[in-house]
């Protein structure tokens, strides 16, 4: 065999084995994170309920406050008291125009103009 | 007149033991060379901490070789070594010809002694020791997909060695040990060379460290090149915070992946991997500050000095380094380009969600080429902060480079 040909089955062996090596990698980080997550969710859930639980019975004579979560389930974490205050507000400035709110998010929380400085000057490559 | 004539020996003598009598043009042409890199590493800040040392020792080797010399024995009567002012009851004796002779042994310099820990393989793994209590695999962790990036980085290595083998000039070893410089990671690249073709251990060095300092010139015009505007401007999501025992668990799990897979790998992977355990398990504080800090330095300036002390002008001067020199930015160059491309893949894959220089950043040059992927993201975008998600391709790449070079090995050892 001469050394092209062998370079190239390198080449080839190459390529299998690195991209082989590392999409298993890929592949054990997601699912240990996953079952990391997971354990440690169920973990902090069972401490909660847990510590829910003695609050009740510590507390027995606390008065029962019901909450009203429709429209905030309805809506995701945004309340729906939140949602029709935009509403309002959108009506107002456009008034008899047609218009339409297709989605209401949560924008990316902002940072402050010191913050963005501290930023700039800690991630400043040169 | 004796005197004088006395006086102009001693002159003549110190003349022609000083440099200006011993040197060729090849040392000062390298003298040069490393004032150049002194200017570079001093005045630019490119990779100070590497650049400086390296090119220090080319400048003191090539004003005085013998720093670098080996030691030589030499077989000497009982006059000659008298002659010389030592007790000759302190060196062993061989019997030639009825005749006894001391075996009088002169040492070698002090670069010589400190190479040792290059050649025999020792300084790679300890500086890889020292990056793994320095990284931080978070954000590879939060963001797995990034591997790839570090694996496409590697594309440049292999098809390098194939125009290296190609030309024909380079044996299949020599042209394994050239394309390793394109995973921009000088550890490994004196590791796979000292197994595979230790003769170029000096030109393959030099060249490895010097692009990685110079990823800030070489990188920013491919990547620059290869993506559009819209892309470069891409604001990537805030990536997951990861758990502790995610960050524990990750050094083991590589470690026992890789070694299984490539054992030719291990020592680097394996170092690399100890180093972040030492960080991560937060238990060993003591032995990740030295790791770190003190051990990391030590190592840093033997192997800066001595890598720089390989460039010596008749060595260097030569048509097989230029080749390897061109060779090995090419190779770099590969490599930051494969990366950008399958960073436009990923691009296009999820919708425009990943910018893809941070692509650039899968050749390893930790963290310098995360930083530049930072840098030219923020000139299109100065409210773009692509630092952490180039920090996952850029701690992928050192993974992947070790297994490249681990698959080099393997087939050419």
């Amino acid at each position: 065999m001469d050394a092209i040909t062998q370079a190239f089955i390198l080449l080839l062996a190459g390529f299998i084995v690195v991209f082989t090596v590392l999409i298993l990698l890929i592949l054990i980080v997601t699912v240990y994170s996953k079952i990391v997550t997971s354990v440690q969710n169920k973990g902090k859930k069972g401490k909660s309920e847990k510590q829910a639980a003695e609050k009740k019975d510590d507390s027995p004579a606390a008065p029962i406050v019901t909450a009203q979560t429709d429209t905030a389930e309805d809506n995701g974490e945004i309340p729906g008291e939140i949602i029709a205050a935009i509403a309002a507000a959108v009506s107002e400035i456009y008034g008899d125009k047609p218009h339409k709110i297709k989605a209401v998010k949560k924008s990316r929380a902002a940072r402050s103009a010191w913050s963005r400085a501290g930023v700039l000057d800690n991630t400043r490559p040169f | 007149m004796e005197i004088l004539q006395q006086l102009w020996q001693i002159i003549c003598d110190l003349l022609r033991d000083s440099g200006f009598g011993k040197l060729s043009w090849e040392n000062y042409v390298m003298v040069g060379v490393s004032f150049i890199l002194m200017y570079l590493a001093i005045k630019k800040q490119f990779e100070p901490l590497l650049l400086l040392p390296i090119a220090f020792g080319m400048c003191l080797v090539n004003l005085f070789p013998d720093i670098m010399g080996m030691p030589v024995t030499q077989m000497l009567s009982e006059a000659e070594l008298i002659k010389k002012g030592v007790d000759p009851a302190s060196y062993t004796t061989t019997v030639l010809n009825g005749q006894t002779y001391y075996n009088y042994t002169e040492y070698g310099g002090l670069f010589y002694y400190l190479y040792q820990g290059v050649k025999l393989g020792i300084y790679p793994p300890l500086i890889f020791l020292g990056i793994g209590c320095m990284t931080d695999f978070g954000p590879l962790i939060a963001n797995p997909k990034s591997f790839i990036l570090g694996a496409a980085a590697q594309v440049g290595i292999f098809l390098t060695f194939i125009i290296a083998t190609v030309m024909g000039i380079f044996t299949p070893q020599e042209a394994g040990s050239i394309a390793i410089i394109g995973g921009a990671d000088g550890p490994t690249a004196i590791f796979v060379t000292t197994k595979l073709a230790p003769h170029l251990l000096g030109p393959i060095a030099v060249a490895a460290y010097s692009y990685m300092a110079l990823v800030p010139i070489i990188q920013p015009p491919i990547m620059r090149l290869l993506t559009t505007k819209k892309e470069r401007a891409v604001v990537m999501g805030q990536l997951r915070p990861v758990s502790k025992l995610e960050r524990i668990l990750f050094p083991i799990i590589v470690v026992v992946v890789v070694s299984l897979l490539l054992p030719d790998a291990a020592p680097l992977v394996g170092m690399l991997m100890l180093g972040n355990l030492f960080k991560e398990s937060g238990v060993v504080d003591r032995i990740n500050k030295t790791a770190q800090n003190e051990l990391m330095n030590i190592i840093t300036i033997f192997l800066g000095v001595t890598v720089g002390a390989t460039a010596t002008g008749t060595v260097f001067l030569t048509l097989q380094t230029a080749g390897i020199i061109g060779l090995g930015l090419f190779a770099f160059c590969l490599a930051t380009a494969c990366g950008v491309l399958f960073g436009k893949i990923m691009y296009k894959a999820t919708g425009g969600k990943i910018n893809p220089l941070i692509g650039s950043a899968g050749v390893s040059a930790v963290p310098m080429a995360a930083r530049i992927s930072q840098k030219v993201g923020q000139e299109e975008n100065p409210g773009n902060f692509l630092l952490m998600h180039a920090m996952g391709p850029n701690v992928a790449g050192v993974i992947g480079s070790a297994v490249a070079a681990g698959v080099l090995l393997s087939v050419l050892k």
